[in-house]
């Protein structure tokens, strides 16, 4: 607070009595427990923090409210901001119910302002003692106990229903009925896998549902849960957090191999890799003893940040660059973190010092951004290498008696004569002689003297071992590099970055956590890596981690998280709409070993997720944007989804799972956007109708068909898509040439099957007969066109 | 629950509420000022999901739109607008160690150099302020007192890429929105039957960072630049497929709209309706782009006024034109690259041949813009925004030819129209060009400024994400120009 003179007695007991008419003081009864994180932190943080909070170099007044000792100390100037039980003799009471612009908290100029309700919280809170306490997410998730009325149990007798029901009971809300059969198996098939169930799956569904209810469900998610294309529908959930593209980024924008990584991502998904296990080899695959191949290729979750390949530029300001985007992506995506925030200044809100920031820093300030080679099945590329070594020596020492005869050769070549020589003895001719390899001098050889040498003998032995390596050469190239990191063996200094500036080094930092968080041991360690970060991460301590993932996937589910600020867990964080449940989820996903796929049965078998997503006029008024789930919400699908279900109802999907990434028809022009032009080469066969999250991303010239549904460029870690409604999505569906040709499949299957068939593929329900009546007046290719083109089929009902 | 727990609940529940619309749909300033588009579109309550109608600013605009005229690779302000003769006189000797004792430039490992380069150009006063110019710009020279010059615009970052993104997002960290997305957030856009930012592309090649530079970053996609294109569909996916009429067309909309308000029907959810909007405005679009693009009906007089030979032919003059056509149907932020200002001294991108040749390409367009902005009546509420990410340096380099550096601390914009106060040259450079000896523009004030005329607050405008609220201007101070506004 700026220095004001004290506000007239008299106003402030005008200002309270007001206050206390408008919120019904007198009927405030004791049991209404006034909650500090739930009720008044976020309002402190929201209105206060940034000039009253953690960061002391911009603390006005000396004051700081983030910490009870600071609020009720003395203040500089005499004053004390909150007196405990003494909302009159408070400052900040005072400055909040203030009239007078020089002198109201929050100050004008801010644009903030507090409504009537959100100061009588503060009043209140400072009356009933002023009592803190500490930040909900930086203690440890407890173990929960369900709510145990039998009313809240529900029909899968799942322990998430009971946290919900007890909620809406509390509430006076009744949860919505189930969906219907059709919807269900629709739901949880683009939930799971992201494609749509065939009218066969839906109609067996349907029947075995009709009889055995809730079993023919659970079975049916244990089989998506089975299925190959699980990874491929989460995979994608995790690239958007991994930021994964397939080229530099910045202005040259060139191609890059780093699909492996995606596979990897895919697979161990699919394998169901525990979330702790995935964490450490994605953050330090390299460090681990032995490290295996796909270990390595793991370790790509922090080469996808961007390489700036523009003249003039300084390497070490991009390297550097890099490191700060894998500080900010770690903190967000695996702590939720805003830490990125420290790089220049202490962190406004959160306890994260700019020291800390740098000792985080640390940990990825001393790598290599080396290539790793992979080979395929069957190809043992250490001992082809080494065989090509021994070859190459055996190569040598049957030359070599020919040298003299080769130079005489070289030498009575006219020029013309060489004009006319093959291209690689052209080449082999341009090295120097003293330089030329084992085979290059075979290719001379071959060339200019085996015609007439004199043992056919050596000739043959010298022709073959040169194929060998040849051979060898054509197993070698079979490998796919994939972009990884490697731990240098001298560490680099790390200092702290005035104003986050690298030219500006100040003091010295090590390999440390933020104090805020649990602390990192490892016995008879003195410098700290990597690893101990990624161990750290999933260390049971983490009072963040497992909340966090829990409550990332649970937003998928439902449109947003049980946090809604799904990337931001710290004190300007929303406060979780259901707390217990979130800690219950999180405790039993270690529980459960960290099992992904255990979570997401845990979750789709519940009554919460199986409801109707119809709207409710009941609930727009109280619960419109459905925060306490007495229905579900319908979804737009993911820009991949879109695709993919385009593909599936055309049947022209290829189920192809993993490889390089492909170029499926894009509006010509679209690669003139970018300073480069990029090549775009329509992929052939099949590998046209591959799934979305195989399209090749260039960074500068995303494929317009995903840009337009929101699918992230890979930029920066992506942890919620938005969901837009635009123009520009429905000229997609309507005139993009993918889309067309989607159409044209779909109308055959119409002229074959039938509208109803058609629309099924596109729904997974039958049309109503009104909805026929539109569609039969229309050809099928229109038909078809409609079909998918619906709201109904872009979104999860 | 007591009735006073509960209300607290309400209010919270409805912050979160609030909280999420405005992210969801960016609603986030001021008053929905629904009537204008119900009374365009005929659409009743549909249009209250469509997140680009018009908004109010926090206070009344002197400017409605922009056009940003940007000069993609760096201008050389000491060629064309900032006239150094100490330049000429210390041609080939090393500036001052003072000026550039701890800088740091591109290329600094090959071929940046510390001796000064004169200019070749020849420099003269024009109009009532006497403003300097080069002969590079003779039609520029003729509205000098039209215009707006900052000649200490300053900037963070000093390689391409990043230096585009700092000027459009005011920051060179990706996953920001561009000044574009933030308006079209902030204010809408006034037209219902084209995109409200919209991006057009001349030159030999794209600019550098391509779509990231129009993004818009953690804002929905609705916020984001439209390329417009000069050649084939003007947007991405805007024709009608060859193989259907546009009958057919027409039917297959008018059924995906009956079927959509039967779902709509069936499931009561807002996003139908959303969807249903966008369709008529993507229908809206088919045919009002093409007539956009379709220049038959300016006079001669016009395309000469724009020096425009082929009104068919891509070129910046073109895009010139297409961008008065785009202020008058309301469009909110159209913004213009040309490529390729980057004129180090290599052998295709140096100051003898190459400047003069790409200087002429913009000289008589751009004026050409103002002057029929002016005669519309559209300059007043127009602002128009000359320059690239940066400028050059008073040295030369080493390179096959004659060319210059990057250069950050101080550079050339100038500004018409729209709130600019006419005929003002703000802002002195050293006897070299080098750095402000007054006055130091950044592009944070920049963009508060450009804010400001358009009615919006820079420290107001802002999206909550990741618990804190971004802007335009970020964190560190910004200030509006005052000087140079009427």
């Amino acid at each position: 607070m700026k220095d004001m003179p004290p506000l007239p007695r008299r106003s402030l007991i005008y200002a309270l009595v007001g206050l206390w008419a408008f919120a019904g003081g007198a009927s405030l009864s004791a049991d209404d427990e006034l909650r500090f994180n739930r009720d008044v932190r976020p309002l402190l943080s929201e209105y206060c923090l940034a000039c009253h909070g953690f960061d002391a170099t911009k603390r006005e007044a000396g004051l700081r409210l983030d910490v009870r000792e600071g609020a009720i100390e003395e203040l500089d100037s005499g004053e004390v901001a909150i007196r405990p039980g003494k909302p009159e003799e408070s400052e900040l009471i005072k400055r909040i119910l203030s009239h007078d612009e020089g002198s109201v908290m929050p100050p004008p100029e801010t644009g903030k302002k507090l409504t009537q309700a959100q100061k009588e919280t503060l009043l209140r809170w400072v009356r009933e003692g002023a009592k803190y306490e500490p930040h909900w997410a930086f203690a440890k998730p407890q173990p929960q106990t369900p709510p145990a009325d039998p009313r809240f149990a529900g029909d899968f007798g799942n322990p998430i229903d009971a946290f919900i029901h007890q909620k809406l009971e509390q509430r006076g809300l009744k949860p919505s009925s189930r969906a219907a059969a059709e919807t269900l198996i629709r739901r949880v098939h683009l939930d799971l896998v992201g494609l749509p169930p065939t009218p066969a799956e839906v109609r067996e569904f349907c029947d075995d549902y009709a009889s055995r209810g809730l079993t023919a469900y659970r079975e049916r998610v244990d089989k998506l849960l089975q299925s190959p294309h699980y990874g491929e529908k989460w995979g994608r959930w995790w690239l958007d957090q991994a930021r994964y593209a397939d080229s530099h980024g910045y202005s040259i924008d060139a191609p890059r191999s780093i699909w492996p990584y995606r596979d990897w991502v895919i697979q161990a998904l699919n394998r169901n890799m525990p979330f702790d296990q995935f964490t450490v080899e994605q953050l330090a695959g390299d460090l681990l003893p032995k490290p295996t191949s796909s270990q390595i290729v793991a370790t790509g979750f922090h080469r996808n940040t961007q390489i700036n390949q523009e003249g003039g530029v300084d390497p070490e300001q991009f390297r550097i660059e890099s490191v700060f985007d894998r500080v900010a992506t770690t903190g967000t995506v695996f702590l939720g973190l805003t830490i990125g925030c420290a790089q220049c200044h202490n962190h406004k809100f959160d306890p994260i010092t700019q020291k800390e920031y740098y000792q985080l820093f640390a940990f990825f300030n001393n790598q290599d951004e080396p290539e790793h080679t992979l080979f395929p099945d069957g190809i043992d590329a250490a001992s082809l290498k080494k065989e090509r070594e021994q070859t190459l020596r055996l190569l040598d020492d049957a030359i070599r008696p020919y040298e003299s005869k080769l130079e005489e050769w070289e030498m009575g070549l006219a020029k013309e004569e060489q004009e006319k020589l093959p291209k690689p003895v052209k080449d082999a001719l341009k090295v120097d002689s003293r330089k030329r390899s084992a085979l290059q001098r075979a290719t001379l050889f071959a060339a200019g003297i085996s015609k007439n040498a004199q043992s056919e003998k050596t000739e043959s032995s010298i022709a073959e071992l040169q194929n060998k390596v040849r051979e060898i050469d054509r197993e070698l190239s079979k490998g796919v590099n994939t972009l990884v990191l490697r731990e240098k063996p001298e560490g680099r200094k790390s200092t702290v970055f005035i104003q986050g500036d690298f030219t500006r080094p100040d003091e010295p930092v090590q390999p440390g956590v933020p104090g805020v968080l649990h602390a990192m041991s490892v016995e008879g360690k003195e410098k700290y890596d990597r690893l101990d970060l990624a161990k750290w991460i999933v260390s049971p301590d983490n009072p963040l981690t497992a909340r966090v993932i829990v409550n990332r996937v649970w937003q998928v589910y439902f449109g947003k998280g049980i946090v809604e600020t799904e990337n931001d867990f710290g004190l300007q964080s929303a406060v979780p709409t259901h707390p217990e449940l979130l800690d219950w989820l999180a405790v039993q996903f270690m529980k459960d070993g960290w099992s992904l796929k255990d979570l997401h049965r845990q979750i789709v078998c519940s009554d919460t997720y199986t409801r109707s997503s119809l709207v409710r006029d009941d609930l727009l008024d109280v619960d419109r944007d459905n925060y306490l789930l007495a229905r579900q919400q319908r979804l737009r699908l993911d820009a991949e989804l879109v695709r993919d279900v385009g593909l599936a109802a055309s049947g022209l999907l290829s189920p192809k799972l993993g490889g390089a990434p492909v170029f499926p028809p894009i509006p010509d022009g679209v690669m003139t956007q970018g300073q480069v032009k990029r090549e775009w080469k329509v992929s052939q066969g099949e590998d046209r109708y591959r799934r979305g999250v195989y399209t090749f991303i260039y960074r500068a010239t995303p494929p317009p068909s995903l840009n337009v549904f929101d699918a992230p460029e890979g930029n920066s870690s992506c942890t919620r898509r938005n969901r837009s409604n635009t123009p520009l999505q429905a000229l997609t569906l309507l005139n993009d040439a993918a889309f067309v040709e989607f159409a044209g499949a779909l109308s055959k299957i119409i002229e074959r099957d039938g509208l109803e068939v058609a629309f099924q593929r596109c729904t997974s329900r039958k049309p109503t007969e009104p909805e026929l009546a539109v569609l039969s007046q229309l050809d099928p290719f229109s038909a078809a066109r409609v079909l998918l083109n619906l709201d109904e089929t872009l979104t999860r009902e | 629950m007591n009735n006073d727990l509960r209300s607290i609940l309400d209010q919270q529940l409805q912050q979160q509420t609030r909280r999420h619309f405005f992210e969801r749909c960016g609603i986030g300033v001021g008053a929905v000022a629904l009537q204008q588009l119900l009374a365009q579109s005929g659409l009743g309550a549909f249009s209250e999901t469509n997140p680009l109608a018009p908004k109010q600013p926090h206070f009344p605009p002197k400017a409605k739109r922009v056009i940003f005229l940007f000069m993609a690779g760096g201008p050389s302000q000491l060629d064309m607008l900032d006239y150094k003769p100490a330049l000429n006189k210390l041609n080939g000797q090393p500036i001052p160690q003072s000026y550039v004792e701890g800088k740091r430039f591109a290329f600094m490992d090959s071929s940046h150099r510390i001796n000064l380069l004169g200019t070749r150009r020849t420099f003269a006063q024009y109009g009532e302020t006497g403003s300097w110019v080069s002969d590079l710009l003779p039609h520029t020279a003729k509205i000098v007192d039209d215009l707006t010059f900052i000649r200490t615009c300053k900037t963070d970052l000093f390689n391409h890429a990043p230096a585009k993104l700092f000027m459009n997002a005011g920051t060179g960290q990706f996953g920001r929105p561009s000044m574009g997305a933030w308006l079209t957030y902030g204010l809408g856009s006034e037209c219902n039957d084209l995109p409200g930012f919209v991006v057009l592309q001349s030159g030999p090649r794209g600019p550098r960072g391509g779509a990231i530079l129009w993004g818009s970053g953690m804002l929905p996609s609705t916020y984001q630049g439209v390329p417009l294109r000069n050649k084939g569909e003007p947007i991405l996916n805007l024709t009608t497929p060859e193989q259907v009429t546009e009958e057919k067309q027409i039917e297959v909309i008018r059924a995906v709209r009956q079927l959509n308000s039967m779902r709509l029907e069936q499931t009561g959810d807002d996003e139908i309706s959303t969807r249903i909007n966008a369709y008529e405005m993507a229908y809206r679009m088919q045919s009002s782009a093409p007539d956009l693009m379709d220049t038959s009906d300016e006079t001669q007089e016009t395309l000469d006024l724009y020096g425009i030979k082929d009104p068919k032919e891509s070129t910046f003059a073109r895009n010139c034109l297409l961008a008065r056509r785009l202020a008058e149907r309301g469009v909110r932020f159209i913004q213009l690259y040309h490529t390729n200002w980057d004129h180090h001294g290599g052998p295709t991108e140096n100051l003898e041949k190459h400047l003069p040749e790409i200087s002429k390409e913009i000289d008589q367009p751009c004026a050409g813009l103002v002057k029929d902005l002016q005669r519309r009546g559209l300059l007043e509420d127009t602002i128009v925004i000359w320059g690239g990410e940066f400028g050059r340096t008073p040295m030369g380099e080493v390179r096959e030819s004659t060319g210059r550096n990057h250069h950050i601390d101080a550079f050339t914009m100038w500004f018409a129209g729209g709130g600019f106060k006419p005929g003002v040259s703000y802002g002195e450079t050293d006897e070299f060009g080098f750095g402000p000896i007054d006055q130091s523009v950044h592009v944070r004030d920049i963009h508060a400024t450009v804010l400001h005329l358009l009615g919006l607050n820079h420290e107001r405008l802002s999206v909550r994400s990741q618990g804190l609220d971004f802007r335009l201007t970020g964190v560190l101070p910004a200030r509006v120009v005052r000087e140079v506004l009427v």
